[in-house]
């Protein structure tokens, strides 16, 4: 991983003190609520419904064991036991005290992190594939290209002030599990004619309460020129981009009113004229940050056989484990654990003081002392042999992570909601407890295949509703707590927006709503490869809402 | 008497804006558009002239007087305003403008550092801003990532030889 050196701690030390000092003068009367607010989002730092809430930045989720310790800490003692992981590979910690968050951020500071950019309108951290490095069918490793961004996007003297928040996503995979079409700009790792690294550059994708799927404006984009393309890009949306009402100014907003045509023409105009004073990658400085994501020092091992998961191994839970919740290593003999965060009855995501600490150790034992966080709020240990599985399962089950349910119904993303948000409308957490408690039989999960659920409190789409297979976005009527229900969204594959089923649902009918939609799938399913979201795309919502609104079920 | 920050000293404000008290000591700042309409009209504008530019108004405007311009005071009129640090970006770089660049408006000493970086040489910060408390943040900052105008910082250098 990459490892501060000089300029990079002192910059991050000179950030903590710089804070402590902002928050004295706010304390003191000397900064006004308004003039604090932007400040203290740029350090992560959000008043929320019952306490300040810190959101703690992961680069590109990737996490040493001795960080994990130290989030521990954090978690027991300024916070209440426990820390939430987020969709953009963040932790969050919803119980600090405004006075100790200068103390946290200089802990935090002595392992490296920081919580710098994790909130505001600025460039917000850079999310990437949680398998990279070690996804087989990755075009190269796409972390030294994020931390290169990472570092730009830090303090950015241009570009701190920007209309809106403003969110990087990079993936060299095909198989895209960095949602790159959903993000302000979204950066695809290529190889060009002569097998050459560039990029194609994506913009103007975002979710909130205006979804809209990303547009590719630049096919390829020379490795040299990634750093100069990004500014043009910023620069031409902190000049434009509308600052006079808030749900219109994401670049997404400027992209539709000027078209693609238009926008992508302003880009690479400012792009050309600029070419003199923007910063080129140089080769060598690629090269350094690639010497930091080097493979660890992976044993010599073989695939074991037979192949894993294709026999019993005479423990059914080991066994669903085994299927659900790891995935193929690039290297032959290690294997990618995914440690479940969606253990039934607790809120997705959360996570104790005391699993950070064991789930570090472990990760010391069995994987090089490095975790990585996912987009959908779990937890990786990427380079495990396969031979330690076992052990591995024992452990996590131990735990309380070992949930064999990553991919079906009940690995549901979900925002903290109305619980812990103020700007929610409806609470998150307590509907996926009743899903969680509804669909609580693994095996119908089983059965049921991959379906990704989706969750947000409000329409700012923390949770990602609008790409959720199932989306269920939280609503107020009448100051009580209500649904809507999408359905046929992806994050990938291509990315698709989820179709509005009709009415939203009262808060205790979400779980039954969803069981109707299953009978739908179950009886409108073509074989059992067809997962929940091609029959949706296959038959169109009609025979789903035919069956949710029938009238000796209505909702309403 | 109002006082700015002007290449890290206090200073008397030497600049008066439309609708303030003429004084012989204050030199009027006029807006952009009546500068440009002015120079349009033929009229000759007063050696080193100063004016004020909007977060809306374009700087590719300005290309062509800007040897004419001693002062351009850029506004900032609302906290979280960010228009003004790209307009002070192309003014120096892209443009070569040489002479005094200000920031006006709801800023304080938090932005100090990164409007400093951007081009700005003298600042008239929010009235109930402490200037001499805020002249320390000029180094609240010793290291960046990125080029500024400033060379106060140690900047990693990234990029090659051009």
């Amino acid at each position: 991983m990459y490892r501060y050196d000089q300029i990079d701690q002192t910059l991050v030390n000179e950030r903590v003190s710089q804070f402590r000092d902002q928050t004295r003068r706010f304390l003191a009367g000397e900064l006004s609520e308004d003039e604090f607010r932007p400040l203290r989002l740029r350090n992560g730092l959000y008043i929320q419904r019952h306490a300040p809430m810190l959101r703690v930045s992961i680069p590109y989720g990737l996490l040493s064991s001795a960080q994990l310790h130290m989030l521990a800490h954090i978690a027991r003692t300024y916070d209440r036991d426990y820390g939430h992981f987020t969709t953009r590979q963040n932790i969050q910690f919803n119980w600090p005290q405004l006075e100790r968050v200068p103390d946290i951020l200089a802990d935090l500071a002595s392992v490296q992190m920081h919580a710098i950019q994790t909130s505001g309108n600025c460039i917000r951290n850079i999310t990437a594939d949680h398998l990279a490095g070690v996804a087989p069918d990755e075009i190269t490793d796409p972390r030294p290209y994020c931390e290169i961004i990472r570092q730009w996007a830090a303090l950015h003297p241009e570009f701190s002030y920007l209309p809106r928040k403003f969110k990087i996503a990079v993936t060299a995979s095909p198989a895209d599990r960095a949602a790159v079409e959903i993000h302000d700009v979204g950066v695809r790792i290529r190889r060009g004619a002569n097998s050459e690294i560039g990029f194609e550059i994506l913009a103007g994708g975002g979710l909130g309460r205006t979804p809209i799927i990303g547009k590719v404006i630049r096919p390829f984009l020379p490795e040299a020129d990634l750093l100069a393309y990004l500014e043009a890009i910023l620069r031409v949306y902190n000049r434009h981009g509308r600052r006079d009402n808030i749900h219109k100014a994401r670049i997404k907003i400027l992209l539709r009113a000027l078209g693609v045509e238009e926008f992508t023409r302003q880009v690479e105009q400012e792009f050309e004229v600029n070419r003199e004073f923007a910063p080129r990658l140089a080769a060598q400085e690629i090269e350094r940050m690639r010497g930091f994501f080097a493979p660890p020092p992976y044993q010599e091992l073989e695939d074991g056989a037979p192949e894993i998961g294709s026999v019993s191994s005479g423990h059914p839970g080991y066994d669903a484990w085994l299927r659900y919740n790891t995935r193929r290593h690039k290297m032959a003999g290690y294997r990618v654990v995914i440690v479940s965060l969606k253990k039934h009855g607790e809120a997705p995501g959360d996570m104790t003081a005391g699993q950070m600490d064991a789930l570090a150790r472990l990760a010391d034992r069995v994987s090089f002392g490095m975790l990585r966080a996912t987009h959908d709020q779990n937890l990786v240990l990427a380079d495990v042999p396969q031979s330690r599985l076992p052990e591995v399962w024992r452990e996590l089950d131990a735990l309380g992570l070992a949930t064999a349910n990553i991919g079906t119904l009940t690995d549901m993303i979900c925002c903290p909601g109305l619980d812990f948000c103020s700007l929610a409308n409806a609470g998150s957490i307590d509907v996926a407890k009743q899903i969680h408690a509804r669909f609580d039989d693994l095996d119908y999960l089983y059965d049921l295949g991959p379906i990704e659920i989706k969750m947000s409190g409000c329409m700012n789409a923390c949770g990602h509703h609008h790409i959720g297979h199932i989306g269920i976005l939280g609503v107020d009527k009448h100051g009580k707590e209500w649904y809507q229900i999408t359905i046929g969204g992806s994050s990938t594959g291509p990315a698709a927006l989820g179709e509005v089923i009709g009415p939203s649902v009262p808060k205790h009918q979400v779980a039954d709503t969803i069981a109707l939609l299953l009978e739908v799938y179950a009886r409108e399913r073509h074989g059992e490869d067809e997962r929940f979201v091609d029959t949706v795309r296959r038959v169109g919502i009609e025979p789903f809402q035919e069956r949710v609104y029938e009238t000796n079920h209505s909702p309403a | 008497m109002r006082q700015i920050i002007r290449r890290r000293e206090i200073v008397a404000d030497d600049a008066r804006y439309p609708g303030e008290e003429a004084s012989p000591q204050l030199r009027l700042v006029q807006p952009a558009a009546d500068f440009i309409a002015a120079k349009l009209a033929g009229q000759a504008p007063d050696a080193s002239a100063a004016i004020l530019i909007g977060p809306t108004d374009e700087v590719e405007s300005l290309a062509e007087q800007l040897p004419l311009l001693g002062l351009i005071v850029i506004a900032f009129p609302k906290i979280g305003e960010g228009r003004g640090f790209s307009q002070a970006r192309l003014l120096r770089q892209r443009y070569g403008y040489a002479g005094e660049l200000r920031a006006r408006g709801a800023i304080k000493r938090d932005q100090l550092f990164f409007l400093a970086r951007c081009g700005f040489d003298s600042f008239d910060l929010d009235p109930s801003e402490d200037l001499v408390a805020a002249l320390a943040a000029f180094d609240v900052f010793s290291v960046a990532y990125q080029d500024g105008s400033d060379a106060l910082v140690h900047v990693r250098r990234r990029a090659a030889p051009a």
